[in-house]
């Protein structure tokens, strides 16, 4: 029969036939070996897409790390973590400051305060005064007349459902006069210098309602926001710190495009723009200005104090002449879209995004979703062409698959998990990285609720946690006890402040203090309540799902009850830490930088959808973290970060653990290529940063043919 | 398939009139034992079950009321030791396993894994059967309305279309697809996973449990019981349900192989019972990361999920067979 | 005929606004936000926040979202809010990569199916049934990520040749014969990974059909005509217990979009599952309603078809 015979057929031609295409396939062994391309291909495994390749509207981390390659930006952080210029050469931060004349205020001598006694008393006090400070910095005093101004404030007020909504309200402001100061370096305690010439309530009574003129029919809850705002419309002493950024000549965009201040320009307003929604609005948002001086000189005039604010030019700069209106009005021709969409098109819709041209060191290849992006090297960038001609990033979202892969040859860099530890640090084939970052993991306790009003008792919670056992075996290691909000290898943590010690009599004796006392089924009561609480962290972090229970389990042996639960991330967020409604959580900060944390601990942040969620509260720390952003010196920044970080770790609001090293894996056979101008080569052993960072040297990185011996 | 039965039949009528042989030969759950003790493998599965029974209720009693294993008591100290390892010397007497051996390892927290297995087997069979008695409830609900009261009109629309319309549109989407999306977006707990693999799977079931009850509806009995004015509730659950069952059963039984192998898909992906429930999936999903460091980790867990699925779906194939006339052996 | 297909066009038009809506409205009211929203960036001030839930109509009532999506969906301007590019371009790139794994995994399934289940069936309780039933139900109880996990271990360790992804990587400058091939390799593990679920079901189930139609009068007579018994399953019974198989073509669509999210993550397959699964996780609510979607419009085509198929094949069945 042929149906009988074509049923056993058709099966195992079929079977065999697939099984043929084996021996079409290269092994791992000749892909990884014998193809000279191989060694200028740089390979590495995410396990996520990137999302979007634009610097000014990426916020995840495989977008960045794409875009950081693609795109450069004025400045980024050298080796020890200083500022360092890229497309800037150079830049030199000044400040102008501005003095309101207070007609309702009298001088200390009773005489009335008009602008020209204004100036003149405070230019006597610059010329023959015995404030050093105001001698040395301020350079030139200036009388401005009155003048008036119109602005649009954006308040945010609930609708009719009670979700906040945006509104914009236009407010006419008259400006009375005012001397301007230019000083030669920003002053936070400009104002302060002055009191004893103007009085100290100067600053306390303003007539706003005077200056600040709005329409009337805006309903009496704007009226309210509103008003809350005026000292942030007109200020009476306002600090315009300034830099001017002078810019490197002759650097090119990968099209050809020379790049100069337009684009600066062009950058800063893209970010600004409502329409492009982009993440890092709160970044520029304390620019007032920026200002073309010539096609080689920026100058970024700011609203008010804020040290942390130069470091937002690190980010990628885009070329104005492919996304302007002019640009993305073209893009809307030919798109064909309907009117509607028209309308909202913006550069958040533009096919730059997925074909992005940057200024940076390799230039964009391909990039299939889910599966890789290829950049190849940008041959004129103005240092020189980087050693690898391709870097890949392959999508491979399971950790299994790509060590797998890693150990095959088919990606040359891994971020091992702590407890492969073992395996690769004694593997002849790879070298090993593991160094400090900037994330460390805690515990945070609702600070609201009265189980953890008490400073003891959260210190005591941390005290019954073997954070050492904790580094040790669920770490490998590869961690190191942490006492503070700052990341470790930043100036801003005080390395003489010593953790908690390990010790959970010490920590019932604590709860004794405080009458609680072990009952019969061994839990600590008081009044008849025994201390219960949950403990819930975000799923997909194994090792935080760890955490939650070696301290479930350590809380056990000094009799606190705890019941922990996991959440998906959205739902974790969403329910539970924006809201408020939670007793402790295991997270982890990623922090930056910067020492400034007044989103994280600042009272003012203890809000739903605010991050200080665990409602940290301390008059203290806020005026630190209030004067830290403002301080534009380094070295009095970080005596205040010193105290703050004391005051933080006596308070306990979270028990520190630990701050995770990251751990990395790379072959043997890549390394730092080195070449003299001889065109001699020299190869080094690749080292992390300060930072941590292995990659700050990726352009020298080459793999080499033999394992080299250092 | 009627030899048998209709040559007792006519041996009966020559013979004298013994009240023993005018009963059948044997009763149909009788037949069925008969059929299903002479397949072996069903058998074996059915006895593989009866263990897996014994030892889940164990599990429960005896980690949880009566603490002979802890599966929580955490020994860092301990950690990745392979199966049938003495624990380290400096562990604290109290935390020292029961027997003094981990038989199964420990996993990277030092906890037991045996304890973890043991505990395991409760919550993981809990959530086959809790889905299971979800789906079932509400499938034979929907079915036998569909099947029994299917031409009563609801104003223009029958009760049938509804019923057979809304299950279409339950159908419409890939149920493990469906699955996924609802736990990911509720928050995570035992309770949720049961209940939304019971309420995502009861489709199959309302389909045949409303064929079966069209067809036995214009069965000569039914119809005879009817005219002897029964009442319609006592025809339907006293004479319709108990024939109905047979195929219900063998679905249910697969149910709950197909429930823990949904359970252990979702854990894999980030989406399975959340601590501190142990179930076998978590288990594997949890020793994934680890199949380089401590293979049993995920060995275990996978090759137990394998044989309790495996044993699940045997004695359902058993049966089916069993109960199928259609296709017993002639 | 014609009125019996328009009518069910239109039962199932209703079936598929009714479906859809539910699902937005389920998507929008579970708990989480996109993940735009909430993005972890420390100084994401409220107004930011309210600027981007506005863009996205989030603040909108339900149906009013529903209507923006519909209206957009029908332009075909409908956009992710992950990236801003258009929701459909991304799902038929998605769709083509997942279209040879899915082909291949029915074809495997179909082929090796209905073999297996009419052994069974013709040499019933001996040595070959039991093993192929015992096989199936072996093959159908291991968690499907514990078998490829093994499978890969397997094959990259013996063999030390890729199986991940969809082809190997660094073989743009291969012939293109060789490049074929590759992909043909990368499809054999997932695909069969995929297939054996509905090889050991269908098996069954081609089994169960056959014994039926064997015990039926009319291939008993051909038997008693002295038939070869070839003939006689072959010939004769064969065709009549694949009958109610034309019309399980119809049900095989909507298995595009959901049968294989756990395979595509395991081997790094860019295809539709994956989009689904990132687009939950990060609430891109534009793409998960259109991937529902599409997913019960495949399904109630699908039952359609089959319904049509079944009328056509089987003379019994009159469409009224």
């Amino acid at each position: 029969m042929i149906v009988k015979r074509l049923l056993l057929f058709i099966p195992l031609v079929l079977v065999l036939f697939l099984l043929q295409s084996y021996f079409w396939v290269p092994t791992y062994e000749n892909q990884a070996a014998g193809n000279p391309n191989r060694l200028v291909t740089y390979i590495e495994g995410s396990s996520g897409d990137a999302k979007i390749l634009n610097p000014a509207l990426n916020a995840d981390s495989a977008s960045s790390s794409i875009v950081s390659q693609v795109f450069e930006g004025l400045l980024d952080l050298d080796e020890n973590l200083d500022l360092r210029g890229r497309l800037a050469t150079d830049w030199e931060i000044t400040e102008r400051a501005y003095l309101l004349v207070n007609p309702y205020h009298r001088f200390p001598d009773g005489t009335e305060v008009t602008g020209a006694a204004l100036f003149h008393h405070i230019q006597k006090a610059w010329k023959t005064g015995t404030d050093e400070g105001l001698k040395n910095y301020v350079q030139s005093l200036e009388l401005l007349p009155s003048t008036q101004r119109e602005e649009t404030i954006p308040l945010l007020l609930p609708n009719a459902e009670g979700k906040p909504q945006l509104k914009d309200i236009q407010v006419k402001v008259r400006v009375p006069a005012r001397v301007a100061f230019t000083l030669s370096q920003v002053d936070q305690d400009l104002f302060d210098r002055l009191k004893p010439i103007l009085g100290e309530q100067y600053f306390d009574h303003f007539p706003f309602d005077e200056m600040i003129r709005y329409p009337k029919e805006i309903g009496k809850e704007a009226e309210e926001a509103l008003r809350e705002k005026f000292p942030e419309i007109l200020p009476v002493g306002e600090h315009n710190p300034t830099i001017v950024f002078y810019l490197r000549k002759g650097v090119n965009f990968q099209d050809g495009h020379e790049f100069d201040a337009g684009d600066v320009k062009f950058t800063y307003e893209a970010i600004m723009n409502p329409k492009n929604l982009s993440p890092r609005t709160p970044d520029f948002e304390p620019i007032k200005t920026v200002e073309i001086l010539d096609p080689y000189r920026v100058k970024i005039i700011y609203k008010r104090l804020y040290s942390p604010a130069i470091n937002a030019w690190t980010m990628g700069i885009l070329p104005e002449h492919l996304l302007n209106a002019a640009a993305i009005n073209r893009e809307k021709q030919e798109r064909n879209l309907s009117e509607e969409a028209q309308k909202t098109f913006g550069m958040r819709d533009s096919q730059f995004n997925r074909h992005p041209i940057g200024s940076g060191r390799f230039q964009f290849v391909e990039w299939q979703g889910d599966e890789f992006i290829h950049l190849k090297r940008f041959d004129d960038y103005w240092e020189g062409p980087a050693q690898y001609q391709d870097y890949y990033m392959r999508i491979i979202p399971e950790l299994f698959t790509q060590e797998v892969e890693f150990r095959t040859g088919a990606i040359d860099y891994y971020s091992a998990q702590p407890h492969q530890v073992d395996r690769y640090k004694n593997d002849p084939r790879y070298q090993w990285f593991s160094s400090l970052g900037f994330a460390y993991t805690y515990i945070g306790y609702n600070n609201r609720k009265p189980l953890f009003a008490d400073g003891d008792i959260r210190k005591a919670l941390g005290m019954a946690i073997n954070v050492g056992e904790i580094i040790q075996y669920l770490m490998y290691g590869e961690g190191e006890r942490t006492t503070g909000p700052y990341p470790k290898n930043t100036e801003w943590y005080d390395p003489a402040i010593q953790p908690l010690p390990y010790d959970p009599e010490g920590a019932q004796a604590i709860f004794q203090q405080h009458g609680w006392h072990v009952n019969g089924d061994g839990w600590l009561e008081k009044n008849g309540k025994i201390f219960e609480f949950n403990l819930i962290t975000n799923n997909g972090n194994p090792i935080r799902k760890n955490l939650m229970t070696i301290a479930q389990n350590a809380w056990k042996k000094i009799g606190v009850k705890v019941n922990t639960q996991v959440f998906e991330w959205a739902v974790f967020l969403g329910d539970f830490v924006n809201t408020g409604d939670f007793d402790a959580v295991v997270l982890g900060w990623s922090m930056g930088i910067d020492p400034d944390l007044y989103q994280i601990w600042h009272s003012s942040q203890a809000g739903p959808q605010q991050l200080n969620f665990v409602g940290y509260k301390s008059q203290r720390a806020d005026e630190l973290i209030v004067r830290i952003r403002q301080e534009y010196n380094r070295d009095r920044q970080r005596e205040l970060t010193h105290e703050l970080h004391r005051l933080i770790h006596e308070d306990q609001p979270y028990t520190f653990l630990y701050a995770p090293l990251s751990t990395r894996v790379l072959d043997k056979k890549i390394v730092l290529v080195n070449e003299a101008d001889d065109g001699e080569e020299d190869y080094q052993k690749i080292y992390p940063i300060k930072s941590g960072d292995i990659t700050y040297h990726f352009h020298k990185w080459r793999k080499l043919e033999f394992t080299p011996d250092f | 398939m009627n030899e048998p039965k209709t040559s007792a039949l006519s041996q009966a009528t020559t013979m004298s009139l013994d009240p023993e042989a005018m009963a059948p030969p044997e009763t149909p759950w009788q037949e069925f034992l008969r059929i299903f003790k002479k397949d072996y493998q069903a058998l074996f599965g059915f006895w593989v079950l009866m263990i897996l029974l014994v030892t889940a209720l164990a599990g429960k009693a005896l980690t949880e009321w009566w603490v002979v294993f802890d599966p929580e008591v955490v020994r860092l100290t301990d950690k990745f030791l392979p199966p049938f390892s003495i624990p380290s010397s400096d562990s604290l007497s109290i935390d020292r396993p029961f027997g003094g051996v981990y038989f199964m390892g420990t996993d990277e927290l030092g906890r037991d894994v045996f304890a973890r297995m043991f505990q395991g087997s409760f919550v993981s069979l809990s959530i086959g059967f809790v889905a299971v008695g979800i789906s079932l409830g509400i499938g034979i609900l929907l079915g036998g309305l569909a099947g029994f009261y299917g031409h009563v009109k609801l104003g223009f629309i029958t009760i049938d279309t509804l019923i057979m319309r809304f299950t279409d549109a339950m159908m419409c989407f890939p149920t493990f697809f469906l699955i996924l999306t609802a736990v990911a977006l509720l928050p995570p707990s035992i309770y949720t996973i049961m209940i939304i693999i019971g309420l995502f799977s009861w489709m199959g079931t309302t389909r045949f449990v409303r064929a079966e009850f069209l067809s036995i509806r214009e069965l000569d009995y039914v119809t005879a019981a009817k005219a002897l004015g029964i009442p319609e509730a006592r025809i339907i659950f006293r004479h319709m349900v108990p024939n109905a069952l047979a195929p219900v059963f063998v679905s249910a039984t697969i149910g709950v192989a197909s429930a823990i192998l949904t359970e252990s898909g979702l854990s894999f992906l980030g989406f399975g019972v959340p601590p501190p429930d142990a179930t076998w999936g978590n288990i594997l999903s949890d020793g994934k990361g680890f199949i380089f460091d401590a293979p049993w980790l995920f060995f275990i867990p996978g090759m137990a999920i394998f044989i309790v699925v495996l044993a699940f779906n045997l004695v359902g194939e058993g049966l089916r067979e069993a109960l199928n006339p259609k296709l017993r052996s002639r | 005929m014609w009125n019996f297909i328009l009518r069910n066009i239109g039962q199932r038009l209703i079936l598929l606004i009714i479906v859809s809506f539910v699902a937005h409205s389920f998507i929008h009211l579970a708990p989480g936000e996109p993940s735009e929203v909430d993005p972890m960036n420390p100084r994401m001030k409220p107004e930011d926040i309210a600027k981007i839930r506005a863009a996205f109509h989030l603040d909108d009532p339900l149906h009013v979202q529903y209507a923006y999506w519909i209206r957009d969906l029908a332009s075909g301007e409908l956009k992710s809010f992950k990236d801003s590019q258009p929701v459909l371009p991304k799902i038929w790139d998605r769709f083509l990569n997942s279209l040879p794994l899915f082909i291949l995994a029915t074809i495997l399934v179909w082929t090796w199916a209905f073999p297996a289940g009419i052994y069974g069936a013709v040499f019933r309780g001996g040595a070959y049934d039991r093993g192929t039933v015992f096989l199936s139900y072996a093959l159908i109880s291991v968690p499907g990520f514990f078998l490829s996990y093994l499978a890969i271990l397997w094959v990259v360790g013996w063999f030390g040749v890729p199986v991940i992804s969809i082809k190997t990587f660094g073989m743009e400058h291969a012939e293109p014969a060789y490049k074929v091939m590759d992909r043909v390799w990368h499809l054999v593990i997932p695909s069969v990974m995929a297939a054996i679920g509905g090889i050991a079901v269908l098996s069954r189930y081609v089994r169960s059909q056959m014994l039926e139609v064997l015990s039926q009068d009319y291939v008993r007579t051909a038997r008693a005509k002295g038939l070869e018994e070839d003939t006689v399953i072959y010939g004769h019974a064969l065709g009549n217990a694949l009958l109610p198989f034309v019309t399980m073509f119809g049900l095989l669509l909507p298995g595009l979009i959901g049968g294989s999210v756990i395979f595509e993550q395991i081997f790094a397959w860019p295809g539709l599952g994956r989009l689904a699964y990132e687009a939950i996780l990060s609430r891109d609510f534009p793409v998960i309603m259109t991937l529902n979607f599409i997913a019960a419009v495949l399904t109630l085509a699908g039952t359609l078809l089959s319904d049509i198929l079944y009328a056509v094949v089987d003379p019994r069945i009159r469409l009224h």
